[in-house]
């Protein structure tokens, strides 16, 4: 019985734990950024392709994001930048995902700094062009 | 015979299926005050202000007792409705949700019966399973009041 309550606390200390990532994008059409929705589009608009972009790296002691595998970086620093070479004004369908580790998986990574822990961000969508009134460019 | 009828069973035994059910989301119309909160898109026109991944960790004790916040309704009902405050949004749409690891009954009661048995024989502890559920959302604010 002790164990099982001593396995229970133990669980409890360390389990507690949710990893949130976020970011955060400007508002369409109030920048000449694209646009990215995980939803459709009412508005005419002409369908360009599809796209995956995927940023690979490692968390140097268990922390360190150094080439950036977070959602801030797979957005800015990957999507937004294809969608603008594929010729798009936006991005429609969008799914995404990165590697979390909890925190404890992170203090070993501290702990065994020579073990880099793997890392990566990946987000697909589909690439749209709007058409007519919907194309006005933002001033 | 006896090896063939315990294997049948253990086949039939893997074929169970593992459940993980979360409470209800918002109604369309929404008639609570709050956040709006959907697996599907919004009813009224909205800006979309960004993209939020959650992570929620647990551990399962010996096949039964949950501990931490791997269910549905934790990530969701705390984390990514604050992140979505936090980042000025009044709702959530496209979630989707995975629980990475579910276990089926039958993989509960191994871990039961094999944490019941290595304290029954003082060798090994009890058993332990970390458990993971991610989620991400479309955080947004809607144009206007109505929803």
């Amino acid at each position: 019985m002790k164990r099982i309550v001593t396995a229970v606390l133990f669980a409890s200390a360390f389990a507690g734990c949710t990893m949130v990532n976020s970011v955060a994008l400007p508002a369409r059409g109030t920048t000449a950024e694209p646009f990215v929705t995980a939803g459709d589009l009412a508005e005419p608009h002409e369908v360009i392709g599809l796209v995956q972009v995927t940023r690979t790296g490692v968390l140097l002691f268990g922390n360190l994001d150094v080439v950036g595998t977070d959602l801030e970086a797979g957005f800015k620093q990957a999507l937004l930048p294809a969608i603008k070479e594929a010729g798009g004004d936006g991005a429609v369908r969008v799914r995404y995902q990165m590697t979390q580790y909890a925190p404890a998986a992170r203090v070993i990574g501290a702990i065994l700094f020579f073990i880099p822990l793997p890392s990566s961000v990946t987000i697909t969508g589909q690439v749209v062009k709007l058409k007519g009134a919907a194309a006005a460019p933002v001033q | 015979m006896r090896r063939a009828l315990l294997s049948s069973l253990v086949l039939g035994l893997l074929g169970c299926s593992a459940v993980s059910k979360g409470s209800a989301l918002s109604a369309v119309p929404s008639r609570e005050p709050g956040m709006f909160v959907s697996t599907g898109g919004a009813p009224a026109p909205y800006v979309t202000l960004g993209f939020v991944q959650v992570r929620g960790y647990g551990v399962q004790v010996a096949g039964f007792a949950d501990v931490g916040h791997a269910t549905l309704d934790g990530p969701i009902r705390n984390a990514l409705l604050a992140e979505a405050a936090r980042m000025g949004g009044n709702g959530v749409i496209h979630v989707e949700f995975l629980d990475e690891n579910p276990s089926t009954e039958i993989e509960r009661a191994q871990a039961a019966a094999n944490s019941i048995q290595n304290l029954a024989s003082g060798r090994g502890g009890v058993e332990q399973k970390d458990r993971y559920v991610t989620v991400t959302g479309e955080v947004i604010r809607f144009e206007g009041a109505a929803r």
